[in-house]
């Protein structure tokens, strides 16, 4: 082996874990050969907090402002599966009234669709074209300024909670949600369009890039737009309904190439979808009746031994809470399966080899890793 | 009964009360009743205490009668009497008490009634008064001790 | 690449020219949503201090302060938010069983000083008090359960005809469900005149564990089952869930426990020091108060003698109440534990002439809970015909089992527990019952259940009655006549009752039954030790030992404190219990700082 041969496999980069574009805090350790990736080893664990030990041993109701963190731009899907979970093991499901079922459908529509706002942006932020971001940030502010009417906060939400959720619709929200928000959203789209799916930079940058070859997504797991952009149609909210997903009219989103380019195309039709569930949850939703069934004094609750595991769509994919309870006030032990696990980790280590280092970032972004739930 | 001037009219209410008290020292010296001694003797205390009131109206201090309306809340008025004897428990002490408070009240009244002199009649009203005062005390205690559960 | 692909992004371009998303001038605070979860506020006169708050901070934000002076059902103390550990989940606010604590919309505060961010909302002043906006508690989300497990009772109709218990009692799943309502604040320790550990004898009801449950339960009551029939329960009307619901069903989680067991001594695992063997001890009066003094002595190795006039022990819970309410099995198995422990019992036996005397001399220490016997009189005319009888007397005739009977109409005088029991008593014996009560509902020292089981039970209840005279009737019944009354307000404590002129009510009845009230009775004691411990009302004062006047003798019971209630009576037990060790020397004397009513354990 020659100086240089070694110089060069020595040229090492970490990459992180300052955000790296938008993905969060983790960091990538590359090899470089000129300007080609070698390798890469992802670095995680800067956001652990031990969420699944916390919660371990903490009352039920003492886990509920906990799992929020567990992805910041989408903190919905965590509280309606702990939710979910516990309800099941309870019986409290069957109590759960149709007011809360419709408005826990709106509320994981609204993180879906901030989130996707979100990373769409990050698409092109991370190739460098800072304007898009701006609009995408801005637009999912919207939906945050929704999120605090309803909620009472802007991000961490602790909302969904056990039997229901935690406050009523308020008057005005779906006429606020309207003009405020899905109406901007849809004025934007096109411009949002021209900027990204018309320009040839991104084309460029993004067309044949990251390719996920078909056969690892049962191998691997993958879900979420990743593998829709295989052209598969799996998404949770069909695969599995749960709250009131089958009353809804949508059809699954898929496109194929399998690349950066069709990663932020499925989103970019979601985000549409979004808007269009949106709409049709809130003129659907019943405006009578209780948002939370009637619960047991939630400091003494216990629930009964047993164990299940429960799945939503969120916007990077399945996501999945397994929760074993064994009859006391605590839970014996709660596994928090987030798809980031899959894609941040297994598959971009495994697409990284050969990919230039300018698009390592772009290809983050793509697979939309949200490292809180790498490390719960 | 008849009286010709103020002072006449004081000297013989001076005199009901040392009368009062006189009987209440008697009873103290009789009841067997722990504690109920000292009772009586505070009794008799509170009836010099209006002799004292008395002498400073006779010597030309109207302040020390009672100002407006005085509550009767007439306890009394439909109770059964009763005689002082060695056994008195403080139920019948009070009645004792609140009785000749009533009884001492309703001579005032009278002798307003009977009185054809407004200055008099205004004295022995003012007289009333202050029994009624005194019976109101001992109402109260009764409403109070006996009567708190009914 | 097409030529549309390059020049399609310069449309971003025009965006130049729209609204702005940036709020461009003005950069004052934007206000946070109308439920937004801000700074805390609080509003310290409604807060009660429960703790509740911190309770299920998950953060352990929350640390409670002292504040105000501690009241029953106040702790005095106020939640102190940390805000470098709060992480806004506002479940401090949902849970508040007072309705208390809320959250402002505020959300921007500057402080260079990093100990400001530790403050007590309410107590410490900041902009944001009163704001009308942000988080605040909502009726269709309720983390605590503000309904209690009902209770079943027997039907009113088939109640008057049996003399078998009214309540019916929880089952164990009932039970359980009713103990997880608990919040454990523990107000209502605070608020037991015994002191008892509420919340640590519930939560073992709720975990399944009615062994451990009963122990706590003895630690310092020798008579549950009966305070968990018949308690006057102050515990419940402070507890925390009250405020804005059912407060905790105590009694009845109590009861549940108490009657599980047949054999207490089996299942009670005592573990105190014998530090009164060769000590002898004279209790007089069989009531709460000297049950609770026996037994507890009697554990600790004292040689304890119970001297009791009735044939029964029991006092007022034996001769007074009633056995719909509580049942004479109940009563036995707690005296059959005191006999367990080794208390001699003595019945049948009054004390008189010198014996109190010779008891002080052959005992360390006497106890007098000798209650009050003596019923006070209606006063008025026709009080001594034949058919005005005391209810006390009434009572005690049917619970020691003698042939009573009230005729067919009776009116019952007084507003208390006594007069309910009597008029309940009454109606079980066939009677057309109404109660004449001088004063308002409202104003009844009845127990409100009381009242609404005996109204259930067809009792009529005319309030503002005075009683003016009893005549006899040509055919030899009882003609009660009483005047109707206004409330007047008094300089004194609350409205009282005066007569209206000039109207009369006539009521032809078979029984008066005077329950207007009771006094004690000295008469047994030697005169110069009763001047010594006793007044003219007949009411004892003792030290924070329970100790009276005279030296060497304790009291407790209704004669020393004036809520003439069961739990009140074992209350003063319990400090005797210790005022008697303390004055024989085995325990230090009393700490200023140390609570009156002793909080003690005896595993």
């Amino acid at each position: 082996m020659t100086t240089t041969e070694t110089l060069r496999r020595r040229v090492q980069l970490w990459f992180g874990p300052q955000h790296p574009g938008i993905t969060g805090n983790m960091s990538v350790q590359a090899w470089l050969e000129g300007d080609t990736l070698t390798q890469g080893i992802t670095h995680v664990g800067y956001l652990h907090r031990a969420f699944e030990k916390l919660m371990e041993r903490r009352k039920f109701i003492q886990s509920f402002p906990i799992v929020c963190r567990i992805c910041v731009p989408e903190p919905d899907t965590n509280e309606y599966l702990l939710a979910a979970a516990l309800e099941e093991l309870s019986g409290l499901d069957r109590e759960v009234p149709e007011k809360a079922l419709w408005i826990r459908t709106l509320v994981l529509e609204m993180s879906r669709l901030a989130a996707m706002l979100q990373v769409l942006g990050g698409h092109v932020g991370s190739m460098g074209l800072g304007v898009v971001p701006n609009w995408t940030y801005t637009l999912r502010d919207y939906v945050l300024d929704r999120f605090e009417e309803l909620t009472g906060a802007r991000v961490y939400h602790m909302y969904t909670v056990f039997g229901g959720v935690r406050r009523d619709l308020p008057e005005g929200f779906a006429e606020r949600m309207e003009t405020e928000v899905l109406a901007k959203i849809e004025a934007k789209l096109p411009v949002i369009d021209n900027a990204i799916f018309d320009s040839s930079v991104f084309r460029k940058r993004a067309i044949g890039v990251g390719v996920v070859p078909e056969e690892w997504a049962d191998e691997m797991g993958i879900s979420g737009p990743v593998v829709r952009a295989m052209g598969i149609p799996r998404d949770t909210r069909k695969d599995f309904p749960y709250l009131k997903y089958p009353e809804l009219d949508f059809e699954v989103v898929t496109t194929t190439g399998s690349d950066i380019y069709a990663r932020a195309w499925i989103r970019r039709q979601e985000i549409a979808q979004s808007v269009d569930l949106i709409r049709q949850i809130l003129r659907r939703m019943p405006t009578e009746g209780p948002y939370c069934a009637k619960l047991p004094n939630m400091l003494t609750w216990t629930i009964p031994p047993g164990q299940t595991y429960v799945r939503a769509e969120a916007s990077r994919g399945e996501m999945g809470y397994y929760v074993v309870t064994d009859g006391s006030d605590k839970m014996r032990r709660v596994h928090v399966r987030g798809p980031s696990y899959v894609h941040g980790v297994s598959l971009l280590e495994r697409l990284i080899p050969g990919t230039n280092i300018a698009d390592l970032s772009p290809l983050m972004v793509s697979l939309q890793t949200c490292p809180p739930e790498i490390e719960r | 009964m008849q009286f010709d001037s103020i002072e006449e009219i004081l000297d013989f209410a001076i005199g009901k009360e040392m009368e009062a008290h006189d009987m209440y020292m008697d009873i103290a010296g009789k009841v067997k009743r722990p504690g109920l001694e000292k009772t009586f003797l505070e009794l008799a205390q509170m009836e010099l205490g209006h002799k004292a009131r008395l002498e400073q109206v006779k010597a030309g201090d109207l302040s020390g009668f009672a100002a407006g309306e005085v509550q009767n809340l007439k306890i009394s008025d439909h109770l059964v009497d009763v005689k002082p004897h060695p056994n008195m428990d403080y139920q019948e002490a009070l009645l004792f008490a609140m009785k000749a408070e009533q009884r001492a009240h309703d001579l005032y009244v009278d002798l307003a009634r009977a009185t054809s002199d407004p200055g008099l009649r205004e004295l022995f009203k003012g007289l009333a008064k202050e029994e009624l005062k005194h019976k109101l005390f001992f109402e109260t205690e009764y409403d109070d001790v006996i009567l708190e559960g009914n | 690449m097409s030529l549309k692909n390059t020049l399609a992004p310069f449309s971003a371009w025009m965006q130049a020219f729209s609204k702005p998303f940036t709020v461009p001038d003005e950069p004052g605070v934007r206000p946070g949503a109308p439920r937004y979860r801000g700074w805390h506020i609080n509003d310290r006169e409604t807060c009660i201090g429960c703790g509740t708050c911190a309770e299920i901070c998950q953060n352990v934000a929350i640390d409670m302060v002292p504040v105000d002076e501690p009241t029953k059902g106040d702790s005095g103390l106020r939640p102190k938010v940390d805000y470098g550990r709060c992480c806004w989940c506002a479940l401090c606010v949902d849970v508040c069983p007072s309705g208390s604590l809320a959250m402002s919309n505020e959300y921007v505060w500057v402080d260079h000083d990093g100990d400001a961010f530790r403050y007590t909302p309410g107590v410490d002043e900041k902009p944001w008090d009163g704001a009308e906006l942000g988080w605040r508690k909502d009726e269709g989300f309720d983390i605590v359960d503000h309904e209690r497990v009902p209770m079943g009772h027997l039907d009113p109709e088939e109640r008057i005809h049996t003399w078998a218990e009214v309540v019916v009692g929880y089952t164990e799943e009932e039970a359980r469900r009713e103990a997880a309502r608990c919040v454990e604040c523990g107000l209502c320790v605070a608020a037991c005149p015994a002191h008892m550990h509420i919340p640590d004898y519930i939560a073992a009801i709720r975990d399944g564990d009615d062994v451990r449950a009963l122990n706590v339960i003895y630690d310092n009551n020798s008579m549950p089952e009966m305070c968990g029939k018949v308690c006057t329960r102050r515990c419940e009307s402070v507890c925390s869930i009250g405020v804005n619901g059912d407060p905790l069903a105590i009694r009845w989680l109590k009861r549940y426990v108490t009657e599980r067991f047949d054999d207490l001594k089996s299942v009670l695992d005592v573990d105190v020091e014998r530090v009164g063997e060769g000590r002898k001890i004279a209790v007089i009066g069989g009531g709460p108060s000297g049950i609770t003094v026996a037994y507890y002595l009697a554990i600790r190795g004292f040689e304890v003698t119970i001297h009791e006039a009735l044939p029964q022990l029991g006092g007022a819970t034996f001769f007074g109440i009633p056995k719909y309410r509580f049942p004479m099995p109940s009563l036995e198995k707690q005296i059959k534990l005191l006999e367990d422990a080794g208390v001699k019992i003595v019945t049948n036996h009054r004390v008189e002439g010198d014996e109190l005397r010779r008891m002080l001399e052959e005992n360390d220490a006497v106890f007098i809970g000798t209650g009050l016997m003596k019923p006070y009189r209606l006063g008025a005319e026709g009080e001594d015909l034949p058919g005005v009888v005391y209810a006390l007397d009434l009572l005690r005739d049917k619970n020691i089992g003698r042939e009573v009977e009230v005729g067919e109409r009776v009116v019952v005088v007084g507003g208390g527990n006594v007069a309910i029991d009597a008029a309940r008593v009454s109606r079980r014996l066939g009677a057309e019952v109404t109660i004449a009560y001088r004063r308002r509902i409202v104003d009844m020292p009845a127990d409100d259940e009381e009242i609404e089981d005996a109204e259930a039970e067809g009792v009529e209840i005319i309030p503002q009655a005075i009683p003016l005279r009893v005549e006899r009737t040509d055919d030899g019944r009882l003609d009660f006549v009483w005047g109707p009354a206004e409330m007047v307000p008094s300089d004194r404590g609350r409205p009282r009752p005066k007569l209206i002129e000039g109207v009369e009510h006539h009521m032809v009845v078979d029984r008066v039954i005077v329950a207007i009230g009771q006094s004690a009775d000295h008469s047994w004691m030697p005169p110069d030790i009763a001047e010594k411990v006793a007044d003219a009302k007949g009411w004892i004062t003792v030290d924070h030992n329970g100790m009276t006047g005279h030296r060497g003798i304790f009291a407790g019971g209704d004669l020393v404190n004036d809520t003439a209630d069961a739990i009140s009576a074992i209350a003063d037990g319990l400090r005797a219990v210790e005022g008697i060790q303390r004055f024989l020397g085995i325990l230090p004397e009393r700490e200023e700082t140390e609570p009156e009513i002793p909080v003690i354990t005896v595993r």
